[in-house]
């Protein structure tokens, strides 16, 4: 459940520490995003001597949310923090490795460059 | 009720299939279950409901009751007026089929990979990755030097896949400075020489086994 004004954690080593959700991309006037939905966010806090800055304004994936997720055989994924992968305008990922635990789900979204740079599939 | 009995007997019975397999072999000793004996869970699970509802030992009044209390003795019951029965589950593969399965795959690899080598690509690489990763099983990781070649081997690869093996891929529809193609067991990455050495994909699946490739592999001008 992710609306503008959330702050998410960055899954990558993009140089982004810290988004926050400012808009939700490919819907009109959708109230939360969702794993696997894209977002606008401003960057709130960053790595010193990176590419990305404070206060620049990024795409980004989700690719954790502490609201579950269901699938059709019955489980449910939740994780712990909210936390997002920053993309550019291509859909490449801006870092080269990405954090954490993510969720299939993200291939289904043709988000599979994400998948295969995550150290683990849930 | 009755449906939820027989959904919980057929697991239990699935759960006596997996402890022995050896009783695979013996039929039951009741007429009743023959034709089921070999068909699928979803018949054994009708099947059994249809008998349930008929039976005269056990009711669904009967076991509303028995659930909460004993619903061991009244499997019990169910085991001595009908018997044993085993059922195999119909979506066991044989060891042998993952094998076959996996050279299928490495076939429609090595031949997407050969056209790929005709389209000029260079460093082709295909990676075992299945031991590493569940969600796919081969990785064709090439390097092209311009968008347009990209898009050339993009749609040779995916006319290709089409054609002759009937399968369709998911991911980049135009050519982008790292193209993905998603054929499920297979997934290829084409990237330009600066995006390939960035994400730096062979490093991060090093342990990955390397699969040599049948014809001469273009290297790198530059290096």
């Amino acid at each position: 459940m992710i609306q503008p004004q959330t702050h998410l954690n960055v899954a990558d080593n993009s140089g982004a520490r810290e988004l926050m959700c400012i808009r939700i991309i490919g819907a009109s006037n959708r109230r939360y995003a969702r794993i696997g939905d894209v977002i606008v966010a401003v960057i709130k806090d960053a790595v010193p001597n990176m590419p990305l800055q404070r206060s620049e304004v990024v795409r980004a994936v989700i690719v954790r949310t502490c609201k579950e997720l269901k699938r059709d055989n019955g489980m449910i994924i939740r994780y712990d923090d909210n936390a997002a992968v920053v993309i550019d305008q291509e859909g490449n990922p801006k870092g080269t490795r990405v954090f954490g635990a993510i969720a299939r789900e993200l291939r289904q979204f043709n988000f599979t460059k994400i998948v295969s740079l995550a150290p683990e599939v849930l | 009720m009755a449906t939820s009995v027989a959904t919980s007997f057929h697991i239990r019975f699935s759960a006596c299939n997996l402890i022995s397999p050896d009783l695979c072999h013996l039929n039951p000793n009741t007429n009743a279950w023959k034709s089921s004996q070999s068909a699928e869970g979803y018949k054994l699970g009708r099947s059994l409901k249809r008998s349930l509802r008929g039976s005269s030992v056990v009711t669904p009044m009967a076991l509303a009751a028995d659930m909460s209390q004993d619903t061991d003795d009244m499997y019990d019951d169910l085991f001595k007026k009908y018997g044993k029965v085993v059922y195999r589950s119909k979506d066991q593969k044989p060891p042998t089929a993952d094998v076959d399965d996996d050279a299928e795959c490495l076939a429609f690899a090595v031949a997407m990979a050969k056209i790929a080598s005709d389209v000029k690509a260079a460093e082709i690489k295909l990676l075992f990755v299945k031991p590493l990763v569940y969600w796919t099983k081969f990785f064709l990781i090439t390097t092209a030097y311009s968008r347009p070649q990209i898009d050339a081997i993009r749609t040779r690869i995916s006319d290709l896949a089409e054609k002759q093996y009937g399968k369709f891929s998911t991911g980049d529809t135009k050519a982008n400075s790292w193209t993905l193609l998603d054929f499920g067991d297979i997934v290829v990455h084409i990237f330009l020489p600066e995006q390939r050495e960035l994400y730096n994909l062979e490093e991060f699946y090093a342990n990955a086994t390397p699969i040599e490739l049948p014809f001469d592999n273009q290297q790198s001008f530059g290096r």
